[in-house]
């Protein structure tokens, strides 16, 4: 997995489902590295961290399901 | 088209499966003015039944209802565009000739779920593993959508509050729409921000609800039909990647345009022949790249037209008259077929309050997931 990676797109979430309902507020995003776009989820979000298209995230580790999360 | 009916949408508590089952399927029967044993087919949508009713095997449960025998009958599912994928199968039934008189009916019943199970349950018609297991609900598929639509051509934010505006007035004009206040564009932007930028104005309801139509034969439905007979002139259908990570564009939908096209081919008519559509805003954002995407208007205007007016009932490009699944509502295996109730009814010129005076052509748009499934069918009014 590449070290960092750019976001595509994103949002702040603050309505979840029953798994992630203890989450918000929390930031989901389409991200991009050579290999294409993916969805993830992005560690570390608090309100008033400014969240931009274009901006770097790094890679912290995959989840139980093998799927990548990222952080601010 | 010789038959429509459907039950008011909301939240209804008091009533079952069966209950709006019975009440949709009789009335369009009625309407029909068939005896029952004319139907030799039904094809039924449901999407989440199984999840938030524990329900499964919805044709023989909406065959057994509606009494109608031993005949073939089978569900169809395919997220929030069920209900016209179903219409779909009834159409190429009748148009194969293997049939001459057939029943579509859509149902969903939802409300009666905390919102964070019906999250869950809706997460489905994403890609569980890869999506819904990061956190990915569907408002924040479409919220992307619209940040990255905000990218690539302008923010729209103030548009999309006027389509939700849009769709509560036309609402409020429907009997059957779940929701009959009007809102403002301020109470739109100062909602409660379920996925920015959108707010839970943006979203499509939560319904109960169910609605069916009775399809015929050409010549069946001039022995039968005593309304305007309203004919199925054109119909796509096409797809696109479950994912949002994996589609070429997010800003339009390829799903969309391809089942257009198909449907404009088959119809031999152009964006400019339509007189209004009912298009599927699940979200605010969606009606803007869906009138784009049906060629009513050009790519990254989408927003111009809606502030200017040109959506509205009775101007240039009449979009939702029936409130859509803002305001009308969204009972999600049912909306298809609810979206062509509306169609049918403009064109027979029994829409009431709402009706359009120009309503000779009509179109419904009903895409599935993030815009993986779509579909599109033209009716014309003889």
């Amino acid at each position: 997995m590449a070290e960092k990676a750019k976001v595509y797109t994103y949002t702040v979430i603050n309505s979840a489902s029953e798994e992630f309902k203890d989450k918000v507020p929390y930031v989901v995003a389409v991200l991009e590295n050579k290999n294409g776009r993916f969805a993830s989820f992005i560690e570390g979000y608090k309100d008033g961290i400014n969240v931009d298209i274009g901006m770097e995230v790094e890679f912290s580790r995959f989840d139980e399901a093998q799927n990548p999360i990222y952080k601010f | 088209m010789i038959g429509i009916g459907e039950t008011k949408m909301g939240k209804l508590p008091d009533r079952s499966l069966r209950d709006l089952i019975k009440e949709a399927g009789s009335k369009a029967i009625e309407d029909a003015g068939i005896e029952k044993e004319r139907i030799q087919a039904l094809y039924m949508s449901n999407f989440n039944g199984q999840y938030l009713c524990y329900q499964g095997h919805m044709g023989p449960l909406a065959s057994e209802v509606l009494e109608l025998g031993n005949i073939p009958t089978i569900r169809c599912e395919g997220a929030c565009a069920s209900g016209s994928l179903a219409f779909r199968q009834g159409l190429f039934a009748i148009a194969s000739g293997m049939y001459d008189v057939v029943l579509v009916g859509g149902v969903e019943k939802m409300t009666h779920r905390a919102t964070e199970e019906v999250t869950t349950g809706i997460a489905s018609a994403e890609d569980f593993q890869i999506e819904a297991r990061v956190g990915i609900t569907f408002p924040s598929i479409f919220a992307m959508i619209a940040n990255r639509y905000f990218y690539e051509y302008r923010n729209v934010r103030e548009e999309m509050a006027m389509c939700a505006v849009s769709n509560h007035y036309n609402a409020s004009l429907n009997p059957d729409a779940q929701m009959q206040k009007t809102i403002t564009a301020e109470q739109v932007k100062n909602g409660f921000p379920v996925s920015s930028p959108l707010t839970v104005f943006d979203c499509s309801l939560v319904t109960d609800g169910a609605a069916f139509v009775v399809l015929a034969a050409t010549d069946a439905a001039k022995e039968v039909c005593k309304k305007r007979i309203v004919e199925v002139v054109g119909s796509g259908h096409a797809g696109d990647t479950l994912t949002i990570g994996t589609k070429k564009s997010i800003t339009a939908f390829a799903a969309t345009i391809n089942a257009a096209k198909e449907a404009y081919n088959m119809a031999g008519l152009s964006p400019a022949d339509i007189d209004f559509a009912e298009v599927h805003d699940c979200f605010t954002i969606t009606q803007i790249i869906n009138i784009e995407d049906l060629g009513f208007f050009e790519k990254g205007k989408g927003g111009d037209a809606v502030a200017s007016g040109k959506i509205a009932l009775n101007a240039e490009k009449p979009i939702n008259p029936s409130g859509g699944l803002k305001a009308k509502g969204h009972p999600i295996g049912a909306t298809g077929i609810s979206q062509i109730y509306e169609v049918v009814t403009q064109l027979r010129g029994e829409a009431g309050a709402r009706q359009l005076k120009k309503a000779d052509i009509g179109m419904n748009h009903n895409i599935g997931g993030t815009a993986a499934t779509c579909v599109v069918n033209i009716f014309k009014g003889w």
